[in-house]
């Protein structure tokens, strides 16, 4: 009995399924709900959302076991049949922080969007399409599933920011929409070049593809292809400048969702395929993976100081702290990978919640940008209060998560074998320049929105400081960076054996050779 | 008593309820928790207090037995890498723990009423218990990581009180440069314990130095590597204790609450870099060349804090140039390798210095009433004098103090000072000619403070009777001399430097005859309306309410018994004082066969000597300095003396003067040369990849969207849906094809 108790729970039951389907599929219903207003609208996607976490939470609570590497909470359907396409799902501790990440980051979003009156109903749809579709791509075990759920996220995405964003909201999204559909050209070319490779039947499923091996060229040829899709989304420099675009102009509750989850889709991707399906060439390109990503954090800290404007101010602070991402991964360690997964969801937690008290302090001021503004710290205390602990926590003030995920990536870089010791010192070196560089740029942030004195003139001088509402938001994210800062292996338990099993790939290789 | 050592890791957790407690009720429930209000302020020194017993109890245990104790439990699990947390009680924890809690306490209670007014006051009282949280946490942990968290947390503890006053724009400048400087150590301290991991492959200090030096022993390791590292660690102490190319900071720190610069800017957090290398000293002492550096760096720090500190007009400006060169003797002082001169003057001085500093707190509290409370005239020098009468305790206070500071015999800074001293004639004798000079300037410009604030006549009331009026306030001489007619107008404040001998008078703190002309002056009416500010018809500069000064009274007595604790009495034919008691395990580690001997003989000389430098800085200060509005301007036996100095050289000591002057007031040039090197230089290298970003990058972005819509248009206008256009191209491409079937024929 007890058997048929744990079969039907564990193996039957389509949990990832019904994660995937459900916000997206009650978002359907948003359009049948009465017409009394934008509060009917966004009290049911709350609820749904909230309703979303709480499902996954409980399946990974209790279907989900953290010490076993391998992929859990499978499923396999047949859904194309001549082509072999198969609605393939499953997640292992590699996915199972960003999952849980985009629930919570989306449901504090969708909270967010509250001040959103301009046609709520699809505007909330597309936030719960959002969601589908990234907790769908984080959680796919079939490539050809995985592009198809990357691509279903881009159309809300350059919705959202067509119809919600600023002045230029146009612009940025034909800008988006570009660069990223140029990317996914050639995820598609990877992909269908990974699923042709070898036989007349395509392959697509991932633990069917980790094990196979490829000639040299062609698996350059592969990992390139995926490369420039990944680097899009990341973003990797040179290939950021629709990032800034983008930030400075959509809705800080879109903006929230972007810088949150979707730039983790990139780093997710590097590590899931280029990392697992093709470590030969990653160990062939990590190298210049780590100059990339060193590069970068040196690159946009130093170009963050000469924005104007707030939100792309921040937009470049997080290309920086992708930076650290890159590394990690480039590095080839277990503590590299550990720190950039770590480094995924701090950064999640960390820059959605600077977009949302950029976007609030916009809502009061109407200025976005930075010599406009000052002597805020009056009006808006608590804001003030909570610009200043999120900034410390980007400038990774140690007992924040930021501080931990770097501190990490550092020591992947030292203790990885594969490097010379000069280049090692280089290195580092350069990536702590940055630790210098990102005060600089945030605390000046600071500078310029609080501190000294303005007299607010006459229809401006009326503010209202955080409402519970962004109080509770603030505060809610707050508290995982603490967390997580203070005791990390909150985190790191999750994912330490996917990420030793990932490894053991280089190891292996590096025997046989 | 193993179970005081067990429970020791609550040290730096018993007051951070405070800070959390507030946080959160700030953030919530604003309005219920500023009604609270001061009742905050009693959990604060509750917590702390039991902090200071529970320390004072570890130390006593430490001296009686000398253990170290250590205690350490995991952070992080993972196979590859773990770090660890953990306490470690040891002489120094001890010796700092009880410095930071009875400075701390003492530096609460009188914050109690020093910020009674201020909007901010549970923002302090948060504040503030965040720092001794984080403080002593510094000073407890066992391991480099748990060093460089604190190390952090302390620099944001300090740029949240730096910048405490936000809406002041100099404070906002202040905090940033404080935490962006901070940073730069922190790279260094970062990039050092990264370093060390990578050699020897721990964090924990014990291992650490036992490891590292079997490597240097067996020459198993790159010395080029491991100098660099030490040297990069030494980078953070440099800028954490505001030593020499790092210590722009420590002046414009100033601009936040006395009460912090009393216990983070001159006791506590900046020794945090002289405990850092009294901690590490094990290591760096295997590395001759990093102990030359950090002796060099200290006499640097030794010389130019006090010739900065020769002529600033604020007067906590003065006292930071103070910290900053005292700091500099401890890093002197460690660099020779004498542990116990360093922590001993570390002890005497963080007491004096807090005293000093809470001195000034409460004249720029009774001075504000008058002049308003803008820094720079609340703290401007050249407005005070004559506080003597006004202000009598926090006088005295003040006078032991700098008396402390300088260095005269019974009081604490003397022993230490002057041990010092001595262990620098052993090193080098440049070194130590260099240390004695600058023992001269700190006695001559602490002097010059105390006899600018307190001895003469209030100088906000005396700028109409120097008859200048269409002057700003700059003509009050900060060098106590009437403004001569031969300096340009251009150089404002290089005629606060010159001398009239007309107005000077006999040296004056002992002298009777100020207070009968005192008394004159002040039955003139005093209602003069002062040039700036509001018409306030605040009199005189009152004295600050009880809880100041008790606090103030309490901290007196450290600097006149603190001394004791270092010096040797002969108690049953062991030579031994408790410090050197308390340090034996420590110095026993670094020098292996010292004996410590005390002897009077040898002792009394060089205390002889480096007394009479002083008396000498003192007595040059009291001759500068005299105050001069005074009515009897001929009365002066000393005019004798000057007149007869040639005309000639008079004209080079006013260039000599004027240079110094010049060198002090625009702080060594140093701050000008950063603003114009550095921080243009990233200004500019910013804007460059700005541009660059936004012209090259996604010029070629944009570049691409207009070549393609171009493109397409023009094949839209081309094309335009003509049979003939469609034939032409056709054409075109199958002769383009037959050329190229063409050509890969003939090849073959």
């Amino acid at each position: 009995m007890v058997r048929v108790y744990l079969a039907f729970t564990t193996n039957f039951f389509p949990w990832l399924t019904i994660i995937v389907v459900f916000p997206i599929a009650t978002g359907f219903f948003i359009f049948f709900l009465p017409h009394r207003g934008n509060k009917v609208t966004r009290g049911y996607t709350i609820y749904i959302c909230v309703l979303e976490l709480l499902l996954t939470t409980y399946a990974f609570c209790y279907h989900f076991e953290l010490d076993d590497p391998l992929i859990q909470l499978a499923e396999d359907y047949k859904w194309i049949n001549f082509f072999g396409f198969y609605w393939r799902l499953g997640i292992d501790g590699l996915s199972l922080g960003p999952i849980l990440l985009t629930g919570f980051i989306t449901t504090l979003a969708t909270l967010a969007a509250w001040p959103v009156t301009r046609n709520s109903r699809l505007f909330y749809f597309l936030m719960l399409a959002m969601y589908s579709g990234q907790i769908g791509s984080f959680a796919s075990r079939d490539l050809l599933l995985f592009f198809i759920m990357w691509e279903l996220e881009l159309i809300p995405v350059y919705l959202l920011l067509s119809a919600w964003g600023g002045k230029k909201r146009l612009y940025s999204a034909t800008k988006f929409i570009l660069y990223t559909a140029g990317g996914s050209v050639f995820l598609l070319i990877g992909v269908l070049g990974i699923g042709l490779y070898g036989s007349n039947e395509p392959t697509l499923n991932l633990e069917i593809l980790a094990n196979r091996s490829y000639p040299v060229a062609l698996e350059i040829l592969f990992y390139i292809g995926f490369l420039i899709a990944f680097a899009v989304k990341s973003p990797i420099i040179p290939l950021h400048t629709w990032l800034p675009d983008t930030h400075g102009e959509a809705h800080y509750s879109t903006c929230m969702l972007l810088a949150g989850i979707l730039l983790k889709m990139g780093a997710y991707g590097l590590i899931r395929i280029n990392m697992e399906l093709l470590p030969h060439a990653h160990s062939l390109f990590s190298p210049w993976l780590i100059i990339v990503g060193t590069m970068q954090i040196i690159y946009a800290a130093l170009t963050s100081p000469g924005q104007r404007n707030l939100k792309k101010r921040i937009a470049y602070s997080s290309v920086s702290h992708m930076g650290f991402i890159i590394i990690g991964i480039g590095s080839i360690t277990d503590t590299g990978l550990s720190g950039a997964i770590l480094q995924i969801i701090s950064h999640g937690f960390i820059s959605a919640a600077l977009f949302f008290l950029a976007g609030t302090s916009y809502d009061r001021i109407r200025h976005g940008y930075l010599d406009e503004m000052g002597g805020l710290a009056i009006p808006i205390p608590k804001i003030f209060t909570l610009f200043s602990i999120l900034s410390m926590a980007s400038l990774a003030l140690p007992g924040m998560s930021g501080f931990v995920a770097e501190l990490i990536v550092f020591f992947g870089i030292i203790t990885s074998q594969k490097y010379f010791l000069i280049a090692k010192i280089l290195i580092t070196f350069v990536m702590a320049i940055g630790m210098i560089l990102t005060p600089i740029y945030s605390l000046s942030m600071l500078r310029q929105m609080f501190y000294g004195y303005k007299l607010f003139n006459g229809v401006n001088s009326y503010f209202f400081d955080s409402g519970p509402r962004e109080l509770f938001v603030l505060i809610s994210i707050l508290l995982p960076v603490l967390g997580i800062g203070i005791y990390p292996d909150f985190v790191l338990s999750l994912s330490v054996d996917k990420v030793e099993a990932i490894l053991s790939n280089f190891f292996i290789e590096n025997f046989h050779k | 008593m193993e179970h005081t050592y067990q429970y020791s890791w609550i040290i730096p957790f018993v007051p951070l309820p405070v800070p959390m407690l507030i946080g959160v009720g700030l953030l919530l429930f604003p309005t219920a928790t500023k009604n609270l209000r001061r009742i905050w302020a009693f959990p604060s020194i509750f917590l702390l207090s039991i902090v200071m017993i529970f320390s004072f109890d570890l130390s006593i245990q430490q001296i009686n037995r000398s253990s170290i104790y250590q205690y350490i439990w995991s952070w992080t699990i993972n196979n590859d890498f773990s770090f660890e947390f953990g306490h470690f009680i040891d002489p120094l924890t001890s010796i700092m723990s009880i410095l930071i809690t009875t400075v701390g306490i003492l530096v609460l209670f009188y914050s109690d009423n020093y910020m009674s007014h201020d909007q901010g006051y549970l923002r302090f009282f948060a504040y503030m218990s965040f720092f001794n949280t984080s403080m002593l946490g510094l000073v407890t942990s066992s391991n480099l990581i748990q060093i460089y968290i604190f190390w952090e947390l302390v620099g944001m503890c300090s740029y949240l009180l730096i910048g405490f006053w936000f809406t002041r724009s100099s404070a906002a400048s202040a905090c940033q440069k404080a935490f962006v400087t901070n940073r730069v150590g922190d790279f260094g301290l970062l990039l050092g314990i990264l370093g060390l991991y990578w050699t020897t492959g721990s964090f924990e200090f014990r291992d650490l130095f036992e490891i590292f030096n079997n490597l240097i022993y067996n020459k198993e390791v790159n010395f080029l590597f491991v100098t660099l590292c030490a040297f990069l660690l030494f980078g953070g102490a440099v800028a954490k204790s505001a030593q020499f190319p790092l210590h722009v900071w420590l002046p414009d720190a100033m601009e936040g609450p006395t009460p912090i610069s009393a216990l983070i800017h001159a006791a506590t957090m900046v020794a945090a870099g002289i405990f850092l290398v009294a901690r590490l000293l094990p290591l760096f002492i295997a590395i001759p060349y990093i102990m030359n550096l950090i002796s060099l760096i200290g006499i640097i720090t030794v010389l130019l804090g006090a010739t900065l500190a020769l002529a600033q007009k604020d007067i906590k400006k003065s006292l930071a140039y103070s910290t900053m060169s005292q700091l500099g003797y401890m890093m002197l002082a460690l660099g020779m390798g004498s542990y116990r001169a360093a922590l001993f003057h570390l002890i005497t001085h963080a007491y004096s210095k807090a005293l000093l500093f809470l001195g000034s707190g409460s004249i720029i509290h009774s001075m504000e009433a008058l002049v308003g409370y803008a820094p720079d005239k609340s703290q401007n020098m050249a407005l005070m004098g004559g506080l003597r009468k006004h202000v009598p305790i926090t006088k005295t206070a003040f006078l032991l103090g700098t008396l402390s500071l300088c260095g005269i015999p019974p009081l604490a800074c003397f022993w230490s000072k002057d041990e010092i001293l001595n262990d620098s004639w052993l090193y080098s004798p440049i070194f130590a000619i260099i240390a004695s000079f600058t023992a001269g300037l700190t006695a001559f410009y602490m002097f010059r403070i105390y006899l600018l604030t307190f001895e003469g006549h209030l100088n906000v009331r005396f700028q109409n009777y120097s008859g200048k009026k269409g002057n700003s306030f700059y003509s009050i001489s900060l060098w106590g001399k009437e403004e001569p007619k031969s300096i340009k107008k251009s150089f404002p404040l290089v005629a606060l430097l010159k001398r009239n001998n007309n107005e000077r008078e006999r040296t004056s703190f002992f002298s009777k005859k100020t207070s009968r002309m005192d008394t004159h002056v002040t039955k003139m009416p005093f209602l003069t309306i002062f040039p700036f500010g509001p018409t306030k018809t605040f009199f005189y500069p009152h004295e600050s309410d009880n809880t100041m000064l008790f606090s103030m009274l309490i901290l007196v007595l450290f600097p006149l018994f603190v001394g004791a604790i270092g010096i040797p009495f002969n108690q049953e034919g062991n030579n031994l004082d408790i410090l050197s008691k308390l340090l034996t395990p420590s110095i026993n580690l670094l020098h292996q066969n010292s004996n410590h001997f005390f002897d009077w003989y040898e002792f009394l000389p060089n205390a002889t000597f480096s007394v009479s430098i002083t008396f000498f800085g003192i007595f040059i200060a009291a001759f500068l300095y005299k105050p001069f509005y005074s009515s009897f301007q001929n009365w002066n036996g000393l005019n004798l003396f000057t007149k007869r100095v040639n005309k000639s050289q008079r004209v080079l000591g006013d260039k000599i003067i004027n240079l110094l002057y010049d060198w002090s007031y625009n702080r060594a040039y140093i701050d000008a040369f950063y603003a114009l090197s550095l921080t243009q230089w990233i200004r500019g290298l910013a804007e460059l990849t700005h541009l660059f970003d936004r012209r090259v990058i996604d010029g070629i972005t944009n570049g691409v969207g207009i070549t393609s819509f171009f493109v397409g248009e023009g094949f839209k206008y081309v094309g335009g849906s003509r049979i003939s256009f469609y034939l032409l191209v056709y054409l075109f491409y199958v002769l383009i094809f037959f050329l190229i079937i063409f050509s890969f024929f003939s090849l073959v």
